[in-house]
């Protein structure tokens, strides 16, 4: 196939992937640089891959791992993050509001949301982010982790659970001041 | 249908991450939704874990401009 072709065919069938790498691209980086830095180098990687026949059946998942290696051996960044809290010590009592889900999207803004989203640990952050906004089933997201699909569903579920934990603290926060 | 439940450790985290992720097979939903009116364990990890999707979901950082023109470009220059 002529150069010029392939590069077109690469481009249309892994643009629109671009969302889910760039999320999780921010789950290693801190500096929109180095997120946009490392989707540059999650594609032009990926790119050497289908010039090599690697193709997949699945973009999403394909090119999800790829952006996963990357960022777990360029741009792991524990120390700059905030401080990740254990959320298994804490309280999951629902809040004594009357609608919490409507409270919380009321009293937060999207600021404080992707700061919970920061204090997860990472592989939880990982999981969601893949499942939850990548659209991959916990099966694809197992394989991408190099992890049984049992741990990925713990993940899936203690970040979930973590975020509204943090949230519902926010909450609690507002309501207080 | 039972044995659906019975196979497997109750495992509350595990079922509400399966169902909340929509992976469970008809018959199991169906299953899994009478057994949470009954388990409160259940009931309050789906409740969790709905909530957190969603938060989750509202998280998504949209492509900032620009970005898909350079990895455009950083491609085509790669295939030169």
């Amino acid at each position: 196939m002529p150069q010029r072709e392939e590069h077109e065919e690469f481009l249309h069938a892994t643009m629109g992937a671009m969302d889910l790498v760039y999320n999780l691209a921010r789950r290693f980086t801190n500096r929109s640089e180095d997120t946009e830095d490392l989707v540059q180098e999650t594609y032009l990687a990926a790119y050497r891959a289908w010039k090599e026949q690697r193709r997949p059946r699945r973009v999403e998942p394909w090119i999800g791992t790829i952006c996963l290696n990357l960022g777990r051996s360029r741009y792991r960044t524990r120390t700059r993050r905030p401080v990740e809290v254990s959320i298994e010590d804490r309280d999951f009592r629902a809040p004594e509001i009357g609608d919490p889900e409507a409270a919380a999207e009321a009293a937060m803004d999207r600021q404080a949301l992707y700061e919970a989203m920061e204090r997860l640990p990472e592989e939880q952050r990982v999981a969601i982010t893949l499942v939850d906004l990548g659209g991959l089933s916990t099966a694809e997201a197992a394989c991408a982790m190099g992890t049984p699909r049992g741990t990925v569903l713990s993940r899936l579920h203690r970040g979930r659970r973590g975020l509204a934990a943090l949230l519902w603290a926010e909450v609690r926060g507002v309501e207080e001041r | 249908m039972r044995t659906w439940l019975m196979n497997r450790r109750h495992d509350p985290e595990r079922n509400a991450a399966e169902y909340v992720s929509g992976e469970l097979t008809a018959r199991a939903r169906r299953w899994f939704e009478r057994h949470i009116l009954e388990c409160d364990d259940c009931w309050r990890e789906v409740l969790l874990g709905r909530f957190g999707r969603r938060m989750a979901e509202d998280a998504r950082e949209p492509v900032p401009p620009g970005l898909r023109d350079r990895v455009r470009a950083a491609i085509s220059l790669s295939a030169d």
